[in-house]
C-alpha cells in the first residue's frame, strides 16, 4: 500500500491581533515552513480577500496541498464559510484544522514574550502533527421508519400522536385499558380554564379517527424491543377483549342481557359509599375510561361459568367469547413513553381512615363524584347529596413527607382550588374547608386560590392530626389550630378529601424494565431535566407526560409535543448520523466489553465476529468509550487515541523555562473548555503555564494519554470535567475520576507525587475558579519539583 | 514472584466471563475468585511477564520482585502510554531509574 505523505497548508491569520502583538510572527512562519510535511505556509493578511482564498482553492484542486491547518482566532461562521469554500474546490471538511492560540493565553499582556512565542509554538506544532493524522470522512446515512410507537394513550400520549399523524407520520398507541383517555379522562375538569377533559381528549381522538396512519391497540402491552433507533421492532401483546371491534356497534344489547355486576375497582368510593350513588357496570361494559374504541370488553374473570348471554344477545354476532391473544411485531422508527402516574395509595397515610372510614374519600374519586354532577342545587340534583353541607380537604396526604413520598406532587393543591371552586360555584349552601401545609399554586393558578378565597374557601394553616368519626352521624370529626387565631377550631364534617400525590404508574415500572429504561430514586424516568428533559438516556426512546415528572395536565401536553418534535429526527426515513463516531480496532481489542458495560448511552452491541460496535443511531459521540477501553482500541473518528497522543506528544514540555512547570490540561468541551477561554476573554491573570485540549467529554480521556504526558515530562495533568450530577452524558466526569485516581496510585507506588494528575469540575462560567486553581497548582508544582521524566 | 491483586481495586471486569489478566495471561494462571476478584491459582508458575499488570485497567495487579532479585522496597512498575511503556524501577536501597521505551512499532 502507497503511503500518502501528508501536504500541509499552514495559514497564519493573525494580522492585527493580540497573537501578532506578543509573538514574532515572521520568524515563527519561517520556522514553520521547514516542519514535516507542510507544503505551503504563509501569513494570510486579510481573509475576507477572495484572491486569498482563491489561490488556495487553487491549491487545493491541483493537489499541491491536500489539508489545511488554520493558525487565528475564527468565528464559528468565518469556520462554516471556509469550510463551505473549500469544501467546493474538493476539499474534505475533516482535513481542515483550527487553532486559535489567543484563546490558551499566548494574547494575553504582561507576561514574558520568548515565553509567549515558545508557547505558540508548542501549541501550533502540536496542532500539526494532529493535521498529518487527518483523514477525510464522510457523514453516514441510516435508513429509518417513518412509524412510531406511543406507549400509553393517556392525555400526553394523544396529543403526541394527533401532532405526529398531522405531519404525515405512522403511529401506534399502545394503551393498556380497554380504551382511551387515561388519568385525565376521569377528571371532571381540567384548570385553569375549567373545561370537561372529554372535550380536550375526544379532540384528538377525533384527529387520530380520521386517518388510516393511526393504530389504537388497546388491552396492550410492550413485551419486548429490539433494533436501533430509526427501526425498531417493537413486540405487542393484546389481550382477549372478546369483542370484535370490527363487528361491534357499541348499541348496548349484550350489555343489558349481561347477568353479572361488577364493581370498577375495589377501592373505588363510588363503591364504597353505595348510600351515594349505585353503579351499573355489568361484565361486558363500553371500553374504560373513554368508550374510545366504540367496540365494548368482556371482564372474562367476573363471567359465571358457561354463560353466554351476550354472545347471544349481540345482534352483529361481535361477541367471540374464545377469542385469543395476539401478538404483533410493529416497525418503529422512535417510541415514546407515556405511561402516566397512579394516585399514591393513600391508605398507608393511616391517620385520616381511608377505606375505613366511608366519608373519607381520594381526590381523584371526588373528581369523578364531581364528574358525576352531584352538588347542583336544580331539580335534576340527586337528593343524598344535599344534606352534605361541610367538606373538608385535606393537602400532602403522604406527600413532602419522608415516610412516604419526599416530593411535591406539583398539582394536587390546584387540583383541590379547582374542586373548592367548583363546589362552591355549583352550590355556594356548601361549607369548605382546606387544611394545609402551605398552597402551591405556582403561576397562574395563583388566580384559582384567589376565586377559592373570594368564594368563601377557609383555608387553614395546619393539617389535622387524626380523624374521629361520630359513631351514630358517621360525620368526621377534625380538631386543628387555627394559626391565625390561635385558637382550636373544631369542625365536623360529612366528607373529607384527602389529596394524594402522584407515583409511577404500575405501567411505568414495566415498561422500565422491559426497554431497560433508568429510573431515578422516586421511580421516574431519569432525564437531563433542563437541557434535554425528553430523553431517556436511550436514544430513539423519549418520555413525556407524568412518566418522568408529577405535572399537571397543560405541561404533560406540552412535553408531550417536545418528546415528539425529538423523535421526528428518527421518523424522517433516514438518519444522517455524523462521521465522528467511535471506531472499534479490531486488531487491538480483546473483546472485553468494558465500552460496553459503560457507555452511558447502551450503544454497543456485537457484531457478527463478537466485537462490541457502536450502534451508530444510538451513540452520542461522547467518547467515554475511547477513554476507559484499557487497550486504547476505541477512537473516536476525528478526535482518535493516535491524533491525541500525537499532540501530546509533540508538546515542548520546556516552553516555559525552568523552573516553571508545564501543565497538560484536557478540558470537556461543553463547560471546563469555556471557562478557560472565557477567563482569557475578560483579561483574567491566566498562568501560561498550561496548554489545553478541548476533548468532547472529560470521560474520554484514556489512561494511556496521560501517562504519554507524565513520561513525556509534563509536570502537572489536569482534567476540567462537568460537576458532579451535570455531565452531559450522565457519568463520563465520574468515570474518568475514578480512572485517573487509579492512575494517581499507581504513580505514588512509582515514587511520583500523584497529584500531578488532577481532576477538576468547572462549571462554564468558573473561569475565576479555573485561575486561582491552576495558579494553586503551579504553586503545588513547583513545590514538588519538576517532573523526573522531564529532559 | 507472582501477581498480587489489590481487591479494593480490582472488579473482576465487572464480572466478565474472563477478565483482561485471565485472557492475557500466558500461563493462563489468572483466574475469577467465587468473589468476582481476579486470583493467580498457581503462584509458583508465575514467570513474572508482568503482562497482567500491564493490561489491568484499574492498576490493581503488582507483582513483588523474587528475592533472589531484590527484596522489600524493590519493585518494578509499568506504565503504559498510548506508543510506549515507562519502567520504574526501585533496587533494595529505594534508589529510582526509570526507563521509557516505544513499545509498538507501527508502520507510520
Amino acid at each position: 500500500m502507497v503511503k500518502l505523505v501528508p501536504k500541509i497548508g499552514l495559514f497564519l491569520c493573525v494580522a492585527g491581533s493580540r497573537f501578532e502583538r506578543n509573538v514574532e510572527v515572521n520568524a515563527l512562519a519561517e520556522k514553520l515552513a521547514k516542519a514535516k510535511n507542510v507544503a505551503r505556509c504563509e501569513i494570510v493578511k486579510d481573509l475576507q480577500d477572495s484572491t486569498t482564498l482563491d489561490s488556495i482553492k487553487d491549491d487545493v484542486e491541483s493537489g499541491r496541498i491536500d489539508r489545511i491547518f488554520w493558525v487565528g482566532r475564527f468565528t464559528a461562521y468565518q469556520i462554516e464559510r471556509i469550510k463551505r469554500e473549500l469544501a467546493a474546490a474538493g476539499l474534505n471538511v475533516y482535513l481542515q484544522e483550527f487553532c486559535d492560540p489567543e484563546e490558551q493565553g499566548v494574547g494575553l499582556d504582561g507576561i514574558d514574550p520568548d515565553v509567549l512565542t515558545r508557547k505558540a509554538e508548542a501549541l501550533i506544532r502540536m496542532s500539526l502533527a494532529r493535521t498529518r493524522l487527518l483523514v477525510p470522512l464522510m457523514p453516514e446515512e441510516l435508513p429509518a421508519s417513518n412509524a412510531v410507537l406511543i406507549v400509553g394513550a393517556g392525555v400526553a400520549g394523544l396529543h403526541a400522536a394527533a401532532s405526529l399523524v398531522e405531519l404525515g407520520k405512522q403511529v401506534y398507541l399502545v394503551e393498556k385499558e380497554s380504551g382511551a383517555g387515561g388519568k385525565v379522562a376521569l377528571l371532571s375538569r381540567f384548570y385553569p380554564r375549567l373545561c370537561d377533559p372529554h372535550c380536550g381528549l375526544e379532540f384528538c381522538l377525533d384527529k387520530l379517527s380520521a386517518t388510516p396512519l393511526a393504530e389504537l391497540h388497546t388491552l396492550s402491552t410492550v413485551v419486548g424491543l429490539e433494533g436501533n433507533p430509526g427501526n425498531f421492532q417493537a413486540r405487542i401483546l393484546t389481550e382477549s377483549r372478546y369483542v370484535r371491534q370490527d363487528l361491534c356497534n357499541g348499541c348496548g344489547v349484550c350489555q343489558a342481557a349481561c347477568p353479572v355486576e361488577v364493581p370498577r375497582s375495589a377501592d373505588d368510593a363510588l363503591e364504597r359509599i353505595p348510600q351515594f350513588i349505585k353503579p351499573t357496570l355489568r361484565a361486558i361494559h363500553p371500553a374504560y375510561p373513554l368508550a374510545v374504541p366504540g367496540a365494548f370488553v368482556v371482564e372474562r374473570k367476573h363471567c359465571p361459568p358457561d354463560c353466554r348471554e351476550c354472545a347471544r344477545a349481540c345482534p352483529t354476532g361481535a361477541v367471540d367469547l374464545e377469542q385469543a391473544p395476539l401478538e404483533t411485531v410493529l416497525d418503529v422508527g422512535a417510541v415514546l413513553v407515556t405511561t402516566g402516574w397512579d394516585p399514591y395509595p393513600i391508605s398507608r397515610v393511616a391517620e385520616f381512615g381511608y377505606q375505613r372510614y366511608a366519608r373519607v374519600i381520594s381526590n381523584l374519586e371526588m373528581e369523578q363524584i364531581l364528574g358525576n354532577g352531584h352538588f347542583g342545587t336544580g331539580p335534576q340534583a340527586n337528593s343524598s347529596w344535599a344534606n352534605i353541607k361541610d367538606i373538608g380537604f385535606v393537602q400532602c396526604v403522604g406527600s413532602r413527607d419522608q415516610r412516604h413520598l419526599a416530593y411535591c406532587s406539583s398539582v394536587c393543591c390546584s387540583a383541590t382550588l379547582k374542586q373548592a371552586v367548583h363546589i362552591k360555584e355549583r352550590n355556594p349552601e356548601v361549607n369548605c374547608y382546606v387544611f394545609l401545609i402551605d398552597i402551591r399554586a405556582p403561576g397562574f393558578d395563583e388566580d384559582l386560590y384567589l376565586r377559592a378565597r373570594n368564594l368563601g374557601v377557609v383555608f387553614n394553616r395546619e393539617v389535622p392530626s387524626r380523624v374521629i368519626p361520630d359513631p351514630v352521624t358517621g360525620k368526621l370529626g377534625i380538631t386543628v389550630i387555627d394559626p391565625t387565631m390561635n385558637a382550636p377550631l373544631e369542625v365536623s364534617l360529612d366528607l373529607l378529601v384527602l389529596a394524594g400525590g402522584m407515583v409511577p404508574s404500575q405501567g411505568t415500572s414495566e415498561v422500565a424494565q422491559t426497554l431497560n429504561l433508568p429510573q431515578n430514586s422516586y421511580g421516574f424516568f431519569e432525564s437531563h431535566y433542563q437541557c434535554h428533559p425528553e430523553e431517556s438516556q436511550r436514544t430513539g426512546i423519549y418520555v413525556a407526560g407524568c412518566a418522568r415528572e408529577p405535572m399537571k395536565v397543560s405541561h404533560a401536553i406540552e412535553s408531550a409535543h417536545l418528546a415528539a418534535m425529538k423523535a421526528l429526527r428518527f421518523l424522517e426515513g433516514a438518519i444522517v448520523i455524523e462521521p465522528t463516531y467511535p471506531v472499534v480496532d479490531k486488531k487491538k481489542c480483546d473483546q472485553c466489553k468494558r465500552c460496553m458495560q459503560d457507555c452511558p448511552f447502551s450503544s454497543f452491541v456485537f457484531d457478527e465476529k463478537g466485537f462490541p460496535t457502536p450502534d451508530l443511531a444510538r451513540c452520542r459521540q461522547c467518547g467515554n468509550c475511547m477513554g476507559l477501553c484499557p487497550l486504547t482500541a476505541v477512537s473516536l473518528n476525528h478526535t482518535t487515541i493516535k491524533q491525541m497522543a500525537a499532540q501530546v506528544g509533540a508538546v515542548n514540555t520546556s516552553f516555559m523555562g525552568n523552573p516553571e512547570p508545564a501543565i497538560l490540561a484536557f478540558l470537556c468541551q461543553n463547560d471546563a473548555y469555556k471557562a478557560a477561554r472565557l477567563a482569557v476573554d475578560q483579561g483574567l491573570p491566566v498562568p501560561p503555564n498550561v496548554i489545553f485540549l478541548k476533548v468532547p467529554c472529560a470521560g474520554a480521556v484514556n489512561n494511556a494519554l496521560i501517562a504519554d504526558a507524565l513520561s513525556n515530562g509534563i509536570d502537572g495533568v489536569l482534567i476540567g470535567g462537568c460537576q458532579d450530577g451535570q455531565c452531559h452524558y450522565v457519568k463520563g466526569n465520574q468515570l474518568v475520576q475514578k480512572r485517573s485516581g487509579d492512575l494517581a496510585d499507581k504513580l505514588k507506588s512509582m515514587m511520583i507525587e500523584p497529584e500531578r494528575v488532577r481532576f477538576e469540575s468547572l462549571e462554564i462560567r468558573d473561569s475565576g475558579k479555573y485561575v486561582d486553581l491552576l495558579r494553586s497548582y503551579i504553586a503545588e508544582l513547583k513545590a514538588m519539583g519538576p517532573n523526573p521524566f522531564k529532559i | 514472584m507472582p501477581p498480587r491483586v489489590d481487591r479494593e481495586k480490582c472488579d473482576g471486569c465487572k464480572a466478565q466471563d474472563e477478565p483482561l489478566c485471565e485472557q492475557v495471561c500466558p500461563g493462563d494462571l489468572m483466574a475469577l475468585g467465587e468473589d468476582k476478584k481476579a486470583y493467580c491459582r498457581a503462584r509458583r508458575d508465575c514467570w513474572d511477564c508482568m503482562s497482567c499488570v500491564k493490561i489491568c485497567p484499574n492498576g490493581a495487579i503488582e507483582t513483588r520482585m523474587p528475592y533472589q532479585l531484590g527484596y522489600h522496597v524493590a519493585k518494578l512498575i509499568p506504565m503504559m502510554g498510548t506508543d510506549s511503556i515507562t519502567w520504574t524501577c526501585i533496587d533494595i536501597n529505594g534508589n529510582v531509574e526509570r526507563f521509557r521505551y516505544k513499545n509498538r512499532i507501527e508502520p507510520e
